[in-house]
C-alpha cells in the first residue's frame, strides 16, 4: 500500500512557504505581517498536526520502514525517491513538527525585518529536515542534508546579532566540508554495489547488504567519512567550535530549530547510516568515538560553566548533552541506544525551551549577559517558574524527560565500559551546577540592575511557548514508555545489525578498553532481557 | 556524394549572422532596430535542426566534406550553444543600447563565433577544428574589445589576442607533428585502408614509422593548445584580465560558450583519436586538473571584483570538467556524459549570475564590485534572489543544476577509483561556496547606499526566467537530459 503521508509532511511546508511568498506581496510590506505570520504558523500546524498522524497510524510492534513510498528518480544510476519511517525517525519528525511552530512563536516579536522571508527560510527549512528524517535513499537524504544548509544560513546570516555574517559562513563551510567527504563515500558505496550486482544502487536496504562486505581499509575509510560528516554536525568534541558561534549569533527560533532538530541529525545519522553501513570499522572506531563523546561531555560542561552570556552557556551545554547521546550510540547495546534516541528528542525540547526563555529576556533587555540579571524572581515569577522547570528537565530531575534519557544511556555504557561511564557520569553532576548556578545568579538575590524592575511578566503569547514545552518535558518524564515501545524494535535491529552479524575478529591490538568489549562483541541473550528496558517501567 | 545535413545548424546561424550584418549597413544613425530577434530566429532554427538531426547519424554516414560530422555529441553541444546565444540574445537588447556597444558588430560577431563553437564540436580533422577554434576566437577577441571607449577592454582584449594566439600556435605545431607521422589530418580515413592514413590509427599503431617521442611531443602539444582555450592551470593566465576588461555580457557569453565548445574539442580529441595514448595523458591532465581546481578557488577567495571571482570560479569549474575526460575507460561513457551535462548546467548558472551583473551595469558604472552589490535584496528582491539561486548552483547545493552537474562529474571519477581527484573536487567547491557567498552577504546581510539601478527589461527578465526554469529542471528532474547526454556517446568514441 502507498501512503503519501510522508510525501506530504515533507513537502506541505515547502509548498506553505511558497504560498507566504506570495501573501507577502512585492517587497518588505509591514502591513501584510500578521498574515504571513499567521499563514506561516497555520502551515507548521497542519505539518504538525500530520506528523502526530502518522504516529498515531505508525505500527509499534514493526522494525520495517513503514508508509514507504518508492519511484525511480535517476533510474540508471540507481537513484529512488525512496521515503519510510521507522521507531527511530518517527519521533524526530514528531519533534521537528512540534518546534518548529514554537519557533515561528518565538520570533513573533522580534523579528521584523521582513518576516516574509523569515517565514519562507524556516518553513523552507522544515521540508529540508523532515526530508533527512524520512530518506531511505542515501542520495535522497544528502540532497536534504546539504539543502538545509540554505535556510540556516540565511536564517543565521540576516536575522542573528551582531556577528552573524561571520557565524553564518562559518556554520555552512564547517558543516559543508564534512558532508562533501560523506558523498565521495556514498558514490564509493554505490559503485561497489554496481560491482557486486552489476546495478548502481543509493538504497538504504540494499547498501546495508554491500557495507559489510567491504574490504576493512575501505570500510575505514567510508566510516571515517561519514563519522566527520556526522561528527561535525553533532558535534563532537573538536568539532564543535562552530556549534557557539552560531548558536549565540542566530536569533531564537534559529537556536531552537538548531539545538533542537538539526544537531539530533548528526546523531541520528551515526545510528542509521554510519553504524550499520559499516559495522566492523564502527566497532572498531567505537572507543574513540565514545573517548571524544565524554571528553566533550566534560569540556563541554567546564566551558558552560564560566560562560558570562546566558545563550553561550547552553550551547556548550548542547555539546554536552549530545556528547551522551553519542556516548549511549557507542555502547550500541539496546538501553544506550534507546536512551540515545530518547536523549535527542529531550533535548529538543528542554535545550529548544531554554533558548525560547533566553529569548523572551533578550527580548525584554536586548542583553544575554547572565550578569545583567538578578533577583527576577520578584518581578516576573511566572517567567521564573518556567525558566526552573525547563531548567529542571534540562539537568535531567527524576519525572522529567531529561532523567530517562541520561539514566538509559548511562545503563547502556555501563555495561559496555564503566570507567567511561564514571567519567561521563561527572556531566550529570556538572550540568546540575552550570545550570543551577546561572538559574540562581539569574533569577534569585536582590535586584541588581535597575532595569530589570519593571520586567513583564510573560505574555500570552509566551504562555503558548511555555504550557506546550513544559507539559511535553513532564509527559516524556512520566509516560517514557509511549515513546520508547515503538522504536524498541527498529533500535533492536539497528543494534543486531551492528553487533550480531558480524562475525567479530578478536584484535591483537589491546585497546585500553579492552577489557570490557568481550561483552559487548558478543550481544548475550541479556540485553534482550525485559526487566533492563526501562520502557515498561512507566507504564 | 556528399552529406550536407550536418551542415544545416552552422549554416543557419551563419546566415543569421550575415543578415545581423546588412541589418546594421541599413541601419539609420540612431535607429533601434532588434538585431537581436535575427540571431534568436537563427538560434532557434539551428536548435530546431540539432533537434531534427538527432539520432540521425550513423557509422555508414559520410561527414559533410569528410570534415563535419552531425553525430548526437555535437547535436548537444549546438543545444547547449544555442541556449548560450539565446540567452545572451535576450540579455543583450538592452545592455547594448545602454552601454553603446555597436550592435550590428556585436550581434553578428556573436552569432559567427557560434558558427565556430558548433563546427569546432562537429569537426572530425584537426585542420577543420583549428580553422573553428580562429573563427571563435577572432570573433571573441573583438567583442572583448568592442567598447572602444574602455581602455580596460582595449587592455584585456590585446592580452586575450596574444596569449591566444601564442596557443594557437601550439595547437597547430601539435598538429603539424601528427601530420608529420600520420600524414593525416582526419581522425578516421578511408575504411579498410591498413596504412597510417588516419589520425586514430597513427596513434593507435605501434610502429617503428611512429616514434613514441614524436607522438608524445603531438599529444603534449595539442593539450597545451586545449589548456589554454579551456583555461585550465598554468595556462589560465588570460581568464580573469579578458573577463574584468570584457563587456560583462561579452564575458557572460564567452565564459560560457567558449568553454563549451573547446571542451567538446577536447573530448573529441583526446577520447578518440587519442584514446590510445590514455596512459600517457592521463597521468598529466590530473595535475593540471587539480592545480586548476585548487588555485581558481583559493585565488577566487581573495578577489573583491565579481567578474574576477567568476572568471576565477570558471577555471575551477574547467578543472572539474578536465575530471570527467579523466574518468573515461572504453566500457564506461560515464566521464564523458559528465562533461557534457556539467557543460550545460555550468551554461545556465554561470550565463544567469553573470547575466544578473551585466544587467545591473550601465556605461558609467559596471556594478562589478562586491560592494556594488550591496542591499540589492533590499533594493531588489527578485534579482537578488535569481542571483542567489545561480550562485548557490555553480556552488553545488541541491536541488539546482549545478549539484547534479558535479555530483555526476565526481561520481565518474570515483566509478574510474580517482578517489583523490574527486576529494580535491568536493573541497574546492566547499572552498568555492566561500567567496560565492560573499556576494549573498553582500546582497542580503549588508546595508547598501541607496544607488540608483537600472531597470531590467521585459525581454531580460524572460532570458532570466529560463536560465533559472532551466536551473531547477536540471536539478530536480535530471533524467531525461542524463539519458540524453549518455545516448550522445552510443556507438560514437
Amino acid at each position: 500500500m502507498t501512503s503519501f503521508i510522508l510525501t506530504f509532511i515533507t513537502f506541505f511546508p515547502l509548498a506553505g512557504a511558497l504560498l507566504v511568498m506570495l501573501a507577502g506581496g512585492r517587497g518588505d510590506r509591514h502591513d501584510r505581517e500578521p498574515l504571513v505570520r499567521w499563514l506561516a504558523l497555520g502551515v507548521s500546524l497542519v505539518t504538525f498536526a500530520a506528523t502526530l498522524y502518522l504516529w498515531s497510524q505508525f505500527d509499534p510492534t514493526s522494525a520495517e520502514y513503514q508508509f514507504t513510498q518508492e519511484y525511480w528518480w535517476m533510474q540508471q544510476f540507481g537513484i529512488r525517491y525512496f521515503v519510510g519511517v521507522d521507531g527511530i525517525s518517527l519521533f524526530l519528525i514528531v519533534l521537528t513538527g512540534f518546534l518548529t511552530p514554537l519557533a515561528l512563536l518565538s520570533s513573533w516579536e522580534s523579528v521584523h525585518k521582513n518576516v516574509k522571508l523569515f517565514s519562507f527560510m524556516l518553513l523552507a527549512l522544515e521540508t529540508a529536515m523532515i526530508g533527512v528524517f524520512v530518506s531511505i535513499d542515501l542520495f535522497l537524504f544528502y540532497v536534504f542534508w546539504d539543502a538545509m544548509l540554505i535556510p540556516m544560513y540565511f536564517l543565521i546570516g540576516i536575522w542573528g546579532y551582531e556577528r552573524r555574517v561571520y557565524a553564518a559562513v562559518k556554520f555552512i563551510l564547517y558543516t559543508m566540508a564534512g558532508s562533501v567527504l560523506m558523498l565521495i563515500a556514498i558514490i564509493g558505496l554505490a559503485w561497489t554495489h554496481a560491482a557486486a550486482t552489476g546495478t548502481p544502487s543509493f538504497s538504504l536496504t540494499d547498501l546495508y547488504e554491500v557495507g559489510g562486505t567491504l574490504s576493512d581499509s575501505t570500510q575505514m575509510w567510508f566510516f571515517l567519512a561519514f563519522a566527520l560528516a556526522f561528527a561535525i554536525k553533532v558535534p563532537l568534541f573538536p568539532f564543535h567550535t562552530w556549534l557557539p558561534d552560531a548558536h549565540v549569533e542566530a536569533p531564537t527560533a534559529g537556536s531552537v530549530i538548531l539545538a533542537g532538530v538539526l544537531l539530533k541529525m548528526g546523531t541520528y545519522g551515526l545510528l542509521r547510516f554510519a553504524f550499520p553501513l559499516f559495522p566492523q570499522a564502527a566497532l572498531d572506531f567505537a572507543p574513540v568515538l565514545a573517548v571524544l563523546a565524554v571528553i566533550g561531555i566534560i569540556y563541554g560542561a567546564l566551558v558552560a560553566m564560566v560562560q558570562p552570556d546566558m545563550k553561550k552557556l547552553v550551547a556548550y551545554s548542547s555539546v554536552s548533552h549530545l556528547g551522551f547521546v553519542v556516548l549511549g550510540l557507542t555502547a550500541m547495546n539496546i538501553q544506550g541506544v534507546q536512551g540515545s534516541v530518547y536523549q535527542m528528542l529531550n533535548h529538543g525540547v528542554s535545550t529548544g525551551g531554554l533558548f525560547m526563555l533566553v529569548g523572551m529576556l533578550s527580548d525584554r533587555r536586548h542583553t544575554r549577559l547572565i550578569s545583567e540579571y538578578g533577583g527576577l524572581k520578584g518581578v516576573a515569577p511566572r517567567l521564573v517558574a518556567a525558566f526552573l522547570l525547563v531548567t529542571l528537565s534540562s539537568i535531567a530531575l527524576p519525572g522529567l524527560n531529561g532523567f530517562v534519557g541520561e539514566f538509559l544511556i548511562l545503563i547502556g555504557a555501563f555495561r559496555w565500559n564503566a570507567t567511561l561511564t564514571a567519567f561521563a557520569a561527572t556531566g550529570v553532576i556538572l550540568s546540575a551546577v552550570y545550570m543551577l548556578w546561572m538559574f540562581q545568579r539569574v533569577n534569585y538575590g536582590p535586584i541588581t540592575n535597575e532595569k530589570n524592575r519593571n520586567l513583564p511578566d510573560l505574555t500570552p503569547r509566551e504562555w503558548a511557548l511555555m504550557v506546550p514545552t513544559i507539559a511535553m518535558a513532564i509527559f516524556m518524564g512520566v509516560f517514557p514508555g509511549v515513546f520508547l515501545r515503538p522504536m524498541e524494535p527498529s533500535v533492536n535491529r539497528v543494534v543486531e545489525r551492528v553487533t550480531g552479524n558480524q562475525p567479530r575478529q578478536v584484535h591483537s591490538k589491546p585497546t585500553p578498553i579492552n577489557s570490557s568489549t568481550a561483552e559487548r562483541r558478543a550481544p548475550s541473550a541479556d540485553s534482550r532481557r525485559p526487566d533492563l528496558q526501562l520502557g515498561r517501567e512507566g507504564k | 556524394m556528399t552529406d550536407y545535413a550536418p551542415l544545416i545548424p552552422i549554416i543557419i546561424v551563419a546566415l543569421s549572422a550575415a543578415a545581423a550584418m546588412l541589418a546594421e549597413a541599413f541601419r539609420q544613425e540612431g535607429e533601434r532596430m532588434p538585431i537581436a530577434g535575427l540571431g534568436l530566429i537563427g538560434l532557434a532554427g539551428a536548435a530546431a535542426a540539432s533537434v531534427f538531426l538527432w539520432n540521425s547519424w550513423t557509422d555508414q554516414t559520410p561527414d559533410a566534406f569528410g570534415v563535419i560530422r552531425a553525430d548526437n555529441f555535437a547535436l548537444f553541444i549546438n543545444i547547449i550553444l544555442c541556449i548560450v546565444g539565446v540567452l545572451t540574445m535576450l540579455f543583450s537588447h538592452e545592455i547594448v543600447e545602454r552601454e553603446h556597444i555597436p550592435p550590428g558588430e556585436y550581434y553578428a560577431l556573436t552569432l559567427f563565433a557560434i558558427c565556430g563553437m558548433m563546427m569546432m564540436a562537429a569537426a572530425t580533422d584537426l585542420l577543420v577544428i583549428f580553422i573553428a577554434l580562429e573563427i571563435l576566437s577572432l570573433s571573441v577577441y573583438v567583442l572583448t574589445a568592442i567598447r572602444r571607449d574602455s581602455a580596460a577592454g582595449a587592455e584585456a582584449g590585446f592580452k586575450y589576442f596574444l596569449l591566444g594566439a601564442f596557443s594557437s600556435a601550439f595547437f597547430l605545431y601539435g598538429i603539424a607533428f601528427t601530420f608529420a607521422l600520420s600524414s593525416a589530418m582526419q581522425f578516421d580515413g578511408v575504411a579498410g585502408s591498413t596504412g597510417l592514413d588516419d589520425v586514430a590509427r597513427m596513434f593507435r599503431v605501434q610502429s617503428i614509422d611512429t616514434p613514441q617521442t614524436l607522438k608524445l611531443l603531438a599529444v603534449g602539444l595539442l593539450a597545451v593548445g586545449f589548456a589554454f582555450k579551456v583555461s585550465a592551470v598554468p595556462f589560465h593566465m588570460w581568464t580573469p584580465d579578458a573577463y574584468e576588461g570584457a563587456p560583462t555580457i561579452v564575458t557572460a557569453f564567452m565564459s560560457t560558450g567558449v568553454k563549451a565548445a573547446a571542451f567538446a574539442a577536447f573530448v573529441r580529441v583526446f577520447l578518440w583519436p587519442l584514446e590510445p595514448m590514455q596512459a600517457e595523458w592521463v597521468p598529466v591532465l590530473s595535475v593540471i586538473a587539480a592545480a586548476t581546481m585548487i588555485l581558481g578557488t583559493v585565488v577566487g577567495v581573495v578577489q573583491t571584483n565579481v567578474k574576477r571571482m567568476l572568471a576565477y570560479s570558471s577555471i575551477a569549474h574547467a578543472g572539474y570538467l578536465m575530471l570527467g575526460i579523466i574518468a573515461n575507460s572504453p566500457t564506461n561513457a560515464n566521464g564523458k556524459a559528465a562533461v557534457l551535462f556539467y557543460l550545460l548546467t555550468y551554461a545556465v548558472s554561470n550565463l544567469g549570475a553573470l547575466g544578473i551583473v551585466a544587467l545591473l551595469g550601465t556605461a558609467q558604472h559596471q556594478h562589478d564590485e562586491l560592494r556594488d552589490f550591496a542591499g540589492l535584496a533590499r533594493s531588489r528582491p527578485g534579482l537578488a534572489a535569481l542571483m542567489t539561486v545561480f550562485l548557490l548552483s555553480l556552488g553545488g547545493f541541491p536541488p539546482l543544476a549545478g549539484f547534479i552537474g558535479k555530483w555526476y562529474i565526481f561520481s565518474a571519477a570515483v566509478q574510474e577509483q580517482y578517489y583523490w581527484l574527486a576529494i580535491i573536487g568536493v573541497l574546492t567547491s566547499v572552498v568555492s561556496v566561500f567567496f560565492y557567498l560573499r556576494i549573498v552577504v553582500m546582497m542580503y546581510m549588508t546595508e547598501g547606499a541607496d544607488v540608483v539601478r537600472p531597470r531590467v527589461p521585459a525581454t531580460a527578465m524572460a532570458g532570466l526566467a529560463l536560465a533559472t526554469a532551466a536551473v531547477f529542471y536540471l536539478g530536480v528532474l535530471p533524467t531525461e537530459v542524463l539519458g540524453l547526454a549518455l545516448d550522445s556517446f552510443e556507438g560514437i568514441f
